[in-house]
Order: C-alpha cells, then sequence, then structure tokens
C-alpha cells in the first residue's frame, strides 16, 4: 500500500512501460502471479470450507435443507451417543496397528540398512503393496479372507484343521484386526523405506567407531540408529494417531461400508453426510476429528521440545548434512 | 473473482428458472408416438437396474427411438443407488430422469417437475400417490411390487415341507427342515450387498400389520412399535423371522461375504431354499438358470387376524429434472409415459403394472388369497414426518435403513444381544425421536 | 578385510550368536517377502482361472492354462478399464504438472522474497495441514456443486490440485539449498524475475520436480474417495480405481474376473516402480522430513 502511494508522485515522469519495469513493481508483479493461483486454491479448498465446516456443525441440516438451529447438540450427541463413540473406539485398532506397522518398519529397516544379501528384492516385495490402489487392495484381501481361500489354505497347508479356524471377516472379535492388518501389509514398506533414509544419513564413521568398540548390533541399533531416527519415528507415530482415525477402504471396501461392527470413525462421517443427508452432524464429527488432530499436533510439538530435547539439537546438523548432500547432487 | 462467478451463476438460475416456468404439455393428455415426434432430446436416465444395463435397455431404448428417432437415451446405472442417489440428486448435474431416492417430500418441488395433480394420476395409475407434496404427483412408478418370499419348490419338497408356511413358526421349522434334509441354505440373506437388507423394511406395513395405514400414520405416533404384540405380528414379529434364522444357522455360513450376483443361480439350482425379497426378484431368479420352473413365489409368513396380506408399493419411481431444458422435459415425459404404460416393463419385471388397465404377471398367482394393500400416505401436515423419525433414529425404515438389519444377523447368529434387547433398543430410539421431535404419542 | 580378521577372532560362542542372527534375519526376511507376496501371487493365479475353474477348484490350485488371458481381455472390455487408464493417465499428468508448476512457482516466491504476507501464507499452508483433508469434504462437495463442479473432470482435476501443501515444502526445502548469487547474476545480466525462474531454476529443481511427480502421480492414481464423489456419472467418467470399485455389482465374487481387474491396475505401478525404484525410495525419504 505505502508502496503504490510513493509510486503517485512519480507517475507524470513514467511511462507504464517504465513504470511496470521498476525493480519494486516487477518484484510485485511476480508475487501476485506466482502466489495468486496457489492462495486461490487455499481459500477454495480449505478455508472456506473449513468456516462452513464449523458454521455447519452448529445445524441441524441436510445439504440443501435447513432444519434448526442446534447449537452444540451436534457435538454433544458425538460424545454421549454409542455409536459414535464405539467407531473412536475402532480407531484404537487402527492406532494398535500403526504401532506394530511402525515396529516392524523400524526393524526390517535395521536389517536391510546393513549389508544383506539380494536386499534390494527384499526391500522392494516389503514396499510395494504401497504403491498398491487401496481399492485394488480391498479386493485382494476379501479375496484372501473369505472362508476357504487363501488364508486357510496356507494355515490348513500348515496343518491346522479348518474347523478350528475363525471367520476372519464374520467373527467380530477379530475381524477389526483383520482390517488392520491389511493396512499394516501396505503401509510398513512405506515406513521402512523412510527409515532406511533416515539411517543411511547417518554418519557411517560411527559405525565404523563402534565396530571399533566392539559394539554389538543390538547396541549399534541402540546407541547410533535409534537416536538418530527417532524424530522420524516420533513424526510417524503422531502421523498413525491421525491417519487411524481416518481409516476408510479397508471397511468400504472388504466389510462392503463398515458392516459387522467394522465401521470407523470416518465411515460414520461419510455415511452421516452421505446417506443420512445430516450434514450438520457430519461436519460436528469433521470439526471433532480436526480437533483430535490438532492436540496431537501440538503433543508432539512439547514431545520434541521438552522429552527430546537432543533431538532438536541433533536434527540441525542433520539438516545441514542433508544441504550438503543436496548441494552435492545438485 | 467468486462475486462474478455466483452473478453468473444466478443469471444462469434466472434463466433456467424462466425455461421451466414456460408451459409443459399436460402428462395425462400426452399420446405416445403421436405428439411430438419430431422432439430433439438428449436424454440421461439415472437408475439402480445393473442387471438391465446391457441386456434389456438396449432393447428398450431402440424401441423407444423408433417411435422418437431424433431422441437420444442414456442409462446411467449405480449398483449402490440406494446410497448414492441422494448425493447424486444433491450435487446437481445428474441427467433429465432419475428413480427418486430416499427425500424429503417437501423438497420434490426443488428438484422435480409435477406430473399432475395427485387426484388425477390416482383415477389411472397404482400407487401415484407415492411422491405427492402439495397435492402434486412427483414421481411415475416404474412398477409396483408386492411383498413376498422367493423360494426354491424343489428345496422345499425335498426337505418335505407340503404345505407354505403361514406363521412365523412354520417358517422356521421349514427352514430347519431344509437344514435338516437337504444340501441347501435354507435362507439366502445376502447380508453384505447391504441393500437387500434394507429390504426386509419393505414388510414393515400391511405385510405384517394387515393395515396400510401402519407406516405412515400409526408407527411414528405410536408409543413402542417394535414391542412384542404375543399374537405373532408387527414389526417385532417380522423381524424375529431373521433373528431366528440367523440364531438357529438356518442362513449362509459366512454372511459377510455374500454375493448379490451370484445367488440368482444358486437358488436357480438349488443351492438356496428362499430369499426375503419383493416379487421384482421372481423373474431375476427365474430367469438366472436352466430351473426356471422350481423358483416359487409365496406369501410373509404372518398371518393377521386369519388372514395373510402383502404389503404392496410403487418400486423406485420417476422423476423429471426440473432444470433440464423443455424439450427434454417433454422427451422425458413421453419417455417416462411409454415405458411405464408401453414398454411391458413392469409385466416382464414380475411387477404389478402401473396402468390400471395393465395385467398382472403369472407371479402374482401365488398370491391367491391374499391382499394387496399399499402404504396408506401420511395425513396432511405430516407428509415428512416418518423421514424426520427415520433421520432422528438412525433406524430408517424404507430408507437404507441396511446397518439396523445386518445387526439383527450379527447379534442373532453370534449371539451378542438377544432379540428383545435390540427391540428396546429400537423403541428408545424411538420414544426419544418422538420426544425430540415433539410428536403426539398416541395410547 | 578388516571384516574377515574379526571374525576369526571370535570365541565359539559368538561365532554362535553371530550364525543365529543370520539365520533369524534372514527367516524374518523371507517370512516378511512371503507374506507381502502371498495375496499377490494368489490374486495373480486365480485370474487365469475360467469360470468354470474358478467354482471347480480349490483357489490355491495352478491353473490349467497359465497363459489363459481371457479374463484379462473380459475385464478389459466388460469393466471399461481402456477408458479408466486414459482417464486416470490424463489427469494424473495434468495434476502432477500443475502441482510442479504451481507449487515450484510459489515457493520461489516465499523463498526469494521478503515481502509483507511472506509469513502469513507460510502460516496459512502450515496450519492447513492441520486440518484433515478429508474431514472438510462435506463442505467442499457443497462449494463443488455450487460452483457446477461436480460430475465434471475439470472439476476433479481442480480439486486434485487444490492444497497441496506437501510439494511445497519439498520445493521450500530444495530453494534454500539453492544460492541466491545465481539469481543475482542473472538479474545482473538483464534477466527478469520470470527469466530467472523459468530459465535458471527451474531446470535446476529437477530432483525436487522427480520427488513431487512421485509422490503426487502415485497419491493421484490411486485415488479413490474424491473420484467416486465427484465423478459421479460413470458412463461418463471412469478412473481406474472407480472403475474397480463398480466390479462388486456385475462380477459379484467372481474373483477370477476381479482379481485380472486387481492385477491389471497393477501393472502400470510396477513398471513405474521397476523403472523408477531409486527415485521413489529417495522421493519418499525426502517428503518425509516435511516437519
Amino acid at each position: 500500500m505505502a508502496q503504490s502511494m510513493a509510486a503517485k508522485p512519480n507517475r507524470p515522469k513514467l511511462s507504464f512501460k517504465d513504470w511496470f519495469a521498476l525493480p519494486r513493481v516487477q518484484k510485485w508483479f511476480v508475487i501476485v502471479t506466482f502466489a495468486i493461483v496457489p492462495l486461490l486454491l487455499l481459500l477454495v479448498f480449505t478455508y472456506i470450507p473449513f468456516g462452513k465446516m464449523i458454521e455447519y456443525s452448529l445445524y441441524d441440516r441436510s445439504y440443501t435443507k435447513v432444519r434448526a438451529f442446534v447449537g452444540l447438540k451436534n457435538y454433544l450427541r458425538i460424545f454421549t451417543k454409542k455409536d459414535y463413540f464405539d467407531a473412536m473406539f475402532l480407531s484404537l485398532y487402527y492406532m494398535a496397528g500403526a504401532l506394530v506397522q511402525l515396529a516392524l518398519a523400524l526393524y526390517f529397516a535395521t536389517l536391510l540398512s546393513f549389508k544383506t544379501r539380494a536386499g534390494n528384492f527384499f526391500k522392494g516385495t516389503i514396499f510395494f503393496p504401497y504403491l498398491i490402489n487401496g481399492i485394488a487392495i480391498g479386493f485382494i484381501f476379501k479375496f484372501f479372507y473369505t472362508r476357504g481361500f487363501v488364508l486357510d489354505t496356507v494355515l490348513q497347508a500348515l496343518g491346522i484343521p479348518l474347523e478350528s479356524l475363525p471367520y476372519w471377516l464374520r467373527d467380530q472379535s477379530i475381524n477389526n484386526i483383520s482390517l488392520v492388518a491389511t493396512s499394516v501389509w501396505r503401509y510398513t514398506g512405506q515406513n521402512m523405506v523412510m527409515f532406511i533414509g533416515a539411517i543411511m544419513s547417518v554418519d557411517p564413521t560411527l559405525y565404523e567407531a563402534a565396530q571399533i568398540d566392539g559394539a554389538n548390533r543390538w547396541k549399534q541399533f541402540l546407541y547410533i540408529i535409534l537416536p538418530s531416527i527417532k524424530t522420524i519415528v516420533m513424526l510417524n507415530v503422531i502421523l498413525s494417531i491421525t491417519g487411524s482415525l481416518s481409516a476408510f477402504e479397508p471397511p468400504y471396501v472388504i466389510m462392503g461400508g463398515g458392516a459387522s461392527g467394522t465401521a470407523t470413525y470416518f465411515i460414520k462421517m461419510h455415511q452421516a453426510a452421505h446417506i443420512d443427508q445430516k450434514v450438520g452432524m457430519a461436519c460436528a464429527m469433521a470439526v471433532v476429528l480436526m480437533i483430535i488432530i490438532i492436540i496431537a499436533t501440538i503433543l508432539q510439538k512439547l514431545f520434541f521440545r521438552y522429552v527430546l530435547k537432543e533431538g532438536v539439537d541433533d536434527s540441525a546438523p542433520a539438516k545441514k548434512k542433508k544441504k550438503a548432500a543436496a548441494a552435492a547432487r545438485a | 473473482m467468486k462475486k462474478t462467478l455466483s452473478m453468473l451463476l444466478c443469471v444462469l438460475l434466472i434463466a433456467v428458472a424462466a425455461v421451466a416456468s414456460a408451459e409443459l404439455p399436460r402428462y395425462l393428455d400426452l399420446k405416445v408416438g403421436e405428439d411430438y415426434t419430431d422432439i430433439k432430446a438428449d436424454l440421461m436416465i439415472l437408475n439402480h437396474r445393473t442387471d438391465l444395463a446391457d441386456t434389456k435397455y438396449p432393447e428398450y431404448i431402440a424401441a423407444f427411438t423408433s417411435l422418437y428417432p431424433n431422441v437420444t437415451i442414456k442409462f446411467d446405472t449405480i449398483t449402490t443407488y440406494a446410497d448414492d442417489a441422494l448425493t447424486r440428486l444433491t450435487g446437481g448435474n445428474w441427467g433429465d430422469i432419475m428413480m427418486i431416492p430416499a427425500l424429503d417430500k417437501d423438497e420434490l418441488p426443488t428438484y422435480f417437475i409435477p406430473f399432475g395433480t395427485k387426484e388425477e394420476m390416482m383415477e389411472v395409475y397404482n400407487f401415484a400417490d407415492q411422491w405427492v407434496w402439495d397435492d402434486l404427483t412427483y414421481g411415475v412408478p416404474s412398477t409396483g411390487n408386492a411383498q413376498g418370499i422367493v423360494y426354491n419348490k424343489k428345496v422345499f419338497e425335498q426337505a418335505g415341507v407340503t404345505e407354505l408356511p403361514k406363521t412365523p413358526d412354520e417358517f422356521i421349522a421349514a427352514l430347519q427342515a431344509i437344514k435338516d434334509n437337504t444340501d441347501a441354505i435354507p435362507l439366502y440373506t445376502n447380508y453384505a450387498a447391504g441393500w437387500t437388507m434394507g429390504a426386509w423394511d419393505a414388510y414393515i406395513g400391511a405385510s405384517c400389520n394387515g393395515t396400510g395405514d401402519f407406516s405412515n400414520r400409526i408407527m411414528p405416533h405410536q408409543k413402542n412399535p417394535f414391542s412384542d404384540r404375543g399374537d405373532g405380528t408387527g414389526p417385532y414379529a417380522m423381524y424375529k423371522v431373521l433373528y431366528d434364522a440367523a440364531a438357529l444357522h438356518l442362513i449362509e455360513d459366512d454372511y459377510t461375504t455374500t454375493d448379490w450376483e451370484g445367488c440368482k443361480g444358486m437358488i436357480n439350482q438349488g443351492k438356496i431354499g428362499c430369499m426375503v425379497l419383493g416379487s421384482w426378484a421372481y423373474p431375476q431368479m427365474v430367469a438366472a438358470g436352466p430351473n426356471g420352473d422350481d423358483i416359487g413365489y409365496m406369501s410373509f409368513p404372518i398371518t393377521v387376524n386369519g388372514k395373510q396380506y402383502a404389503s404392496a408399493g410403487a418400486d423406485y419411481s420417476f422423476g423429471i429434472n426440473k432444470n433440464s431444458s423443455e424439450d427434454d422435459q417433454i422427451a422425458a415425459m413421453l419417455f417416462v409415459k411409454w415405458f411405464t404404460e408401453e414398454s411391458g416393463f413392469a409385466y416382464s419385471e414380475g411387477g404389478i403394472p402401473i396402468d390400471k388397465k395393465g395385467e398382472y404377471p403369472a407371479v402374482y398367482a401365488a398370491f391367491e388369497g391374499i391382499e394387496f394393500i399399499p402404504d396408506t400416505p401420511a395425513v396432511e401436515g405430516e407428509e415428512t414426518l416418518l423421514n424426520d423419525m427415520n433421520a432422528e433414529t438412525e433406524l430408517r425404515f424404507n430408507a437404507g435403513g441396511d446397518a439396523k438389519i445386518q445387526e439383527i444377523i450379527e447379534h442373532g447368529f453370534n449371539g451378542t444381544k438377544t432379540f428383545d434387547e435390540i427391540m428396546d433398543d429400537w423403541n428408545e430410539r424411538w420414544s426419544d425421536a418422538q420426544d425430540y421431535l415433539d410428536v403426539r404419542v398416541d395410547e | 578385510m578388516s571384516k574377515m580378521d574379526k571374525i576369526e577372532s571370535l570365541s565359539p560362542a559368538e561365532r554362535f550368536v553371530r550364525a543365529l542372527t543370520t539365520v533369524v534375519k534372514y527367516f524374518s526376511l523371507l517370512l516378511a517377502a512371503f507374506i507381502a507376496l502371498l495375496p499377490l501371487i494368489s490374486c495373480l493365479l486365480v485370474s487365469f482361472k475360467t469360470d468354470e475353474e474358478y467354482q471347480l477348484t480349490p483357489v490355491m490350485q495352478l491353473p490349467q492354462n497359465l497363459l489363459n488371458l481371457d479374463n484379462f481381455r473380459r475385464v478389459w472390455v466388460d469393466g471399461d478399464m481402456g477408458r479408466a487408464f486414459a482417464t486416470s493417465f490424463f489427469v494424473v499428468m495434468v495434476v502432477v504438472a500443475f502441482s510442479v508448476l504451481v507449487g515450484s512457482m510459489l515457493a520461489y516466491v516465499l523463498n526469494r522474497f521478503r515481502f509483507p504476507g511472506n509469513g502469513l501464507i507460510r502460516n496459512l499452508f502450515l496450519f492447513a495441514t492441520l486440518i484433515p483433508g478429508i474431514a472438510m469434504q462435506v463442505t467442499i462437495y457443497q462449494i463443488m456443486s455450487s460452483l457446477g463442479l461436480v460430475n465434471s473432470l475439470i472439476g476433479y482435476i481442480i480439486l486434485q490440485c487444490g492444497t497441496d501443501v506437501i510439494s511445497i515444502y519439498i520445493f521450500l526445502q530444495f530453494f534454500e539449498n539453492l544460492s541466491v548469487s545465481l539469481d543475482e547474476s542473472a538479474i545482473l545480466d538483464g534477466c527478469t524475475y520470470f527469466g530467472v525462474f523459468f530459465k535458471i531454476l527451474f531446470p535446476l529443481l529437477r530432483p525436487a520436480i522427480v520427488t513431487v511427480m512421485i509422490l503426487k502421480g502415485i497419491g493421484v492414481y490411486n485415488e479413490y474417495y474424491a473420484a467416486n464423489l465427484y465423478l459421479q456419472d460413470k458412463t461418463r467418467f471412469v478412473t481406474v480405481s472407480t472403475a474397480l470399485y463398480t466390479f462388486t455389482g456385475p462380477f459379484g465374487n467372481a474373483y477370477n474376473l476381479i482379481c485380472a481387474g486387481v492385477i491389471l491396475t497393477m501393472i502400470p505401478m510396477l513398471i513405474i516402480f521397476v523403472a523408477c525404484q531409486k527415485q521413489i525410495y529417495s522421493g519418499l525419504a525426502a517428503g518425509s522430513v516435511k516437519g
């Protein structure tokens, strides 16, 4: 604003072309042209819907029809109605699954960071599921778990009679575990690759020094690898919490939209919005989801700041190293 | 940017409104094959019959376009219609004709054009009071259905069931006999498909009460409508059939992986005893294999005061898009009229004819001595009451309430809840909603 | 060599532990590979079976004819996979090109210029990462339908371009490592800011561009939720994901057909994976440090 005011007195002397060529005009021109599209998208697809979401959550309404202003009643229901509460409880399965997945990823990442025969094959095989379409994964596992099909056949080959095997999808004490397993199958490789990347960025001289000191693998893992990657591990723990609340594809495809007690929080939200046409309720659910995610993020920040104090210190030189590496690549 | 856009939108809406307000011909006066034979239009029809998409629909299109050569027709068919149709409707851009989904009746004028007044439509057509708002009919049913049970006669015979069951107890005994004496699955639930479960709600009217007043007039005002009446009637007795069948494991073994397309061939080959589906299912089961003659149809096994009844009613109804161009709307009216009166669709799909002069298919012989009773529409001022109750309780009777019926199977099969506990829960939700919506409660 | 010396100097007990860890290591790796592959291989096997074979033989039995491509042909035709692939590739290309261009341009502006609002914009994008995009589907759907963008390929593409914070971060990070002196000397040579960006800096962004292309490309190719919600009219628009999902209808539980479709959708990913393994790995590692 101030700049354009200042430009005014000069105006008579400058033609538009000259004015346009002024560095500060050029600068603003480039800023506006380069930033306008992403900002517009941000506004239309994030902030406007965000505002509307909060507004709608206070109403009893469908997409087209406002029934009544209900204040915080929708929120109250989320916490008092068993249905919604159950769905949140279900997320614990997915969180537990995510922790198993992180542990597995860490284990295999450590193994594969050392010299391994056919290491690339193992890495590729474990990773590939991540690239597969979620719908395809749904079908693959629906087939996999069907009575008498793939899993049952393999377990029978191991000598377990079919009669003593559970119904993987019907039995409500285990069907959620079956579904979570598909998600572990899908994402372990991706976490593993991230961890390998982090482990590889550890200064190799550290290992040499450790080996000279006679440290065994476990000690190397504990004192060299783990400290250097705990930032990214923590980050993934947080991501798994938020991810577990928005789990969607496994129950949607495998259980035909979350039957037999497999409807996750996100599925309930989708049903509320699109099948029950309770848009106000769905928005309130979304706001609750967001608040949980924000809390998780704040906890993560606090965790990094106070618990992993040295982790923050670690990451600074690590970043510098990365920079150097990137510069070298360029 | 946004302003110009919304301005543009406004102008567009006004233009559309102007077009829509232009005078359309009267639906009842249209003569298919004589009027508007040179009309030009491209019609898109949103519908649910995936099984017809590549089979019969092309034939219907050919037959209609031989009368109206300048009209093109495309069917957009969705497998999960009951779940997706409302979303499609609210998203706009869905085409010219659609099967009206479970919409609040007061929203009908927002989306569809009226076909005529309720009185004049009722004179000519069956079930024309299904989608009425403000005395105008907004939907013409594609076909009508009576609610019963499709079964394999041979399987029942092999099981030693000689007389068709008329009460829940007799029916469960028949299923047990099938389990004991044959290899067939006595009752195939089609649990996994979802909408096939919601189909149980269709029996909540006359089939288990003997009166069409139940759904729209009695149930919304009744205190605890899902309680045991003690005489083997009512919703309690009807849903209990499913619960008991599941509890006694008279249904498929792994219900979570059932296969809707596959079940047709299975019942045809005698691998399934029966399925609780409307009369529309009968011709599909007959056509699914070489043993069409084995397929039979029977009334739901509930007897009210010594007499059996069958809920009857409209299948999905055609609604015409209010925002389509005038020519498209006229062509759409012609198509709907042709489809419901002249295409033979209702007859070949085993449906009750929409045209009152139409012929009943053979399947209805199974209903000899059984009265068809459609649901009576709600009294004035309560047109949206059932919908409101449905939304509030999330039980969604006849409106995509698949989950609650799937739960009956789960609890029955796994013994996690007694049937009374489920019904108590429904009653409680019903009372809460009556309370919340300030509904008059009778009794 | 020094390692060899070490092993020689180990006591038998230590040697036993070493051997045992090696056994455990390879056993666990083999088991993991088996678990990763089993669902895929069973799927591949069944996709070669005829209808009759599928119904009569155990699922894990080898198909009679390993070259029976009939199911693939049926899926390709009846399942409309040809059109689905064309649409998906088109969407992926447009969205990826758009993300790369827009993301790098915004990152350039944010990294190279100091201006009031720079911090605000960064914070707006940062806060956007906290709002679960998936949670706003309901209101986004309403906005899309009021803009008339439901059931329109352009609408879906715009939505996919949407708020792409991760690519912006990747580019921002990369710009930090590009020396400002490059810009300065170009400006002295009479280059405009546009020239600096497009002629000098953009080509240098290659590694970051590859990363963004891979991350975004995989994401968009596999996206289902929005494709299903916004490309409702499947007679006009069908992506690989939505085409695959419609198999639940007509194909029922005919897994010989469904699995053929599943395998088909995996082929492009397999090719890209084999061809760009290294880039995918490093792209993921780079994308992960956004926090």
